[in-house]
């Protein structure tokens, strides 16, 4: 909708509502990450909008230089995160030698649980302060479609499917500049998991799909770079473990991950590193965020 | 078919369209043919009528006309861009020039979709009753996006469009044969070297081009009565004045048997 017809009088989960043409003008001014509005400083969140816990030191450096790509895994072998136990890269990055972008991080989260995980990843779409809080340095804004908003808001869709067909817009710094990326998530069957294997103790939640990233400040020479996004989640004793992976220069074709890179072409180095930095930073804070929050605000889309 | 490329051309100045289609034809196609690198498969739908935008514009809000679709289909990515950007120039992207008004070629790497159809096969004539989903009569519908619906609900209305223009047409529910949505893939954003290369200033970007298969041109009426439906859908989102449909008749440049 044109935001001059906007219902001033709307909840603020609506409200927040710009139609395509506006949203993307709108990411510029995003990028630049704005002071809060009055309005958002009313919002009984704004508080978490404070500066992050940094990561561990020596967790970070893990992503200080690439791990070796024939411990890695391509995205065919995505099913080994249901294994028991590790693989041999569980942070870290690289470039694959197809010439693909791999990362990996894994995280162990005190107080979180698997409902907090689903909740969050639908809660914090409704509000460019929301997708805020979680790592202010970097993240600008989001924004989902009229209709994805809908679905969010909609009870009766179980907060652990909200995200399956949603596409998230979100303008974001993965430490190479701001970029507008539209994140589409799937269901863990779509994205390929094994769902005969899809249980506990093995699996608790999953959030993932694959994105394509572009410039904020896009010119004609500007890539438009795909990825796919993969983070996994199980229960462990006094909270969950969190494991990412993120295969850059893939897409799905056909429900089929492609490498999708010219021949001869290599995802930049600054850019796979950047996002392990980025993954390390952002799921660092949203770790230490997400009890807290949960408790206050937790389980409902509305505040 | 996981990736095409679909390239709208219109010819260029000076060329009549019978010297255009004996040239794409007969002599582009046959160096297709020749050097065909990694084409899986190769169409020409040459255009035998169509409409731009709407009865309601007072003019033109896009070219308007168009003489040839070309279709290349690949098995992967990586195939279309080494065929696309061989190492050494191809013959055939150094012939366009000689037919086609390059700067206003339309492109869209597109991905397939079948859309199911009631009636894929002919009840109307016994001859052609054998193979399904076939029809002499293709036509392709570039629909361009309002600019204010996100690519995601517009590509969701459309399918909502669609089913309910079939369900409003019982001449379209009679004779479309087949329905292919091709949408846009993102990969396409990338192709800046070569809107560079064909001197492309902004051209137009439509994230779904409609492939519809009828009997034969005399069942096109069943069209025009599925796209006024189409088109009076209360939910916006398409920008019917920046919109077209072509009437094609499809030229297989290489198409090879299928094998069981």
């Amino acid at each position: 909708m044109p935001q001059a017809t906007r219902d001033v009088n709307a909840k603020p989960e609506i409200k927040t509502q710009l139609n395509y043409k506006d949203w993307y003008a709108s990411t510029k001014k995003k990028a630049e990450r704005p002071a809060l509005t009055q309005e958002e400083k009313a919002r009984p969140f704004a508080k978490y909008f404070r500066d992050p816990v940094p990561p561990d030191p020596a967790h970070l450096a893990k992503m200080d230089t690439p791990c070796d790509p024939a411990k890695a895994i391509g995205p065919e072998h995505m099913n080994d995160l249901l294994n028991p136990g590790y693989l041999d890269v569980e942070i870290g990055w690289c470039n694959l030698p197809n010439g693909a972008g791999f990362i990996a991080n894994c995280y162990q989260h005190k107080g979180v649980t698997a409902e907090m995980i689903d909740w969050w990843f639908a809660w914090h779409t409704l509000e460019d302060l929301r997708y805020r809080i979680w790592y202010p340095p970097q993240h600008g804004g989001i924004m989902i479609s009229p209709e994805t908003r809908k679905r969010m808001l909609d009870p009766s869709v179980p907060l652990h499917e909200k995200n399956w067909g949603a596409t998230h817009h979100v303008t974001e710094n993965c430490d190479c500049g701001m970029e507008n990326i539209d994140i589409s998530f799937m269901s863990p069957k779509d994205f390929g998991f094994d769902m005969s294997r899809w249980k506990e103790p093995f699996v608790s939640t999953f959030a993932g799909g694959y994105g394509w990233a572009c410039a904020v400040n896009k010119n004609d020479e500007s890539i438009t770079a795909p990825a796919m996004m993969c983070h996994i989640f199980r229960t462990i004793p006094g909270g969950i473990e969190h494991r990412t992976r993120f295969w850059m220069g893939y897409r799905f074709s056909n429900g089929k991950p492609e490498l999708s890179l010219p021949p001869g072409i290599e995802v930049p180095v600054a850019a796979v590193q950047g996002l392990a930095r980025h993954n390390v930073k952002e799921f660092k804070n949203l770790g230490v965020l997400l009890p807290e929050i949960y408790k206050e605000l937790g389980g409902k889309m509305e505040v | 078919m996981p990736i095409k490329l679909m390239a709208a051309s219109r010819r260029r100045p000076g060329l009549t369209r019978a010297e255009y289609f004996r040239y794409i034809e007969h002599y582009h196609g046959t160096i297709a043919r020749q050097e065909r690198f990694k084409i899986a498969s190769y169409i020409q739908n040459h255009v035998i009528d169509g409409a731009f935008g709407v009865l309601a514009d007072r003019t033109h809000q896009q070219v308007s006309d168009r003489e040839c679709v070309v279709e290349l289909y690949f098995d992967n990515f990586p195939d279309m861009l080494a065929t696309l950007e061989p190492a050494t120039p191809s013959a055939a992207s150094q012939d366009g020039k000689f037919f086609a008004d390059e700067p206003t070629n339309v492109i869209v790497m597109a991905e397939e979709e079948e859309i199911p159809v009631p009636t894929p096969l002919t009840t109307f004539n016994a001859g052609l009753g054998i193979v399904k989903s076939v029809g002499s009569l293709k036509v392709l519908q570039y629909i361009m996006r309002d600019d204010e619906v996100y690519r995601e609900d517009y590509y969701r209305y459309w399918r909502e469009a669609h089913e309910s223009a079939m369900e409003k047409s019982p001449y379209a529910r009679e004779q479309m044969r087949r329905c292919v949505a091709n949408k846009r893939c993102r990969i396409n954003d990338n192709d800046g070297a070569a809107r560079k290369h064909f001197g492309m200033v902004d051209p137009p970007v439509y994230d779904l081009v409609v492939s519809m298969w009828f009997d034969t041109i005399e069942h096109v009426g069943a069209f025009r009565q599925y796209n006024e439906a189409l088109q009076a859908f209360p939910t916006k989102f398409a920008n019917w004045s920046k919109s077209l449909f072509l009437y094609t008749r499809s030229v297989p440049i290489i198409r090879d048997t299928p094998m069981n």
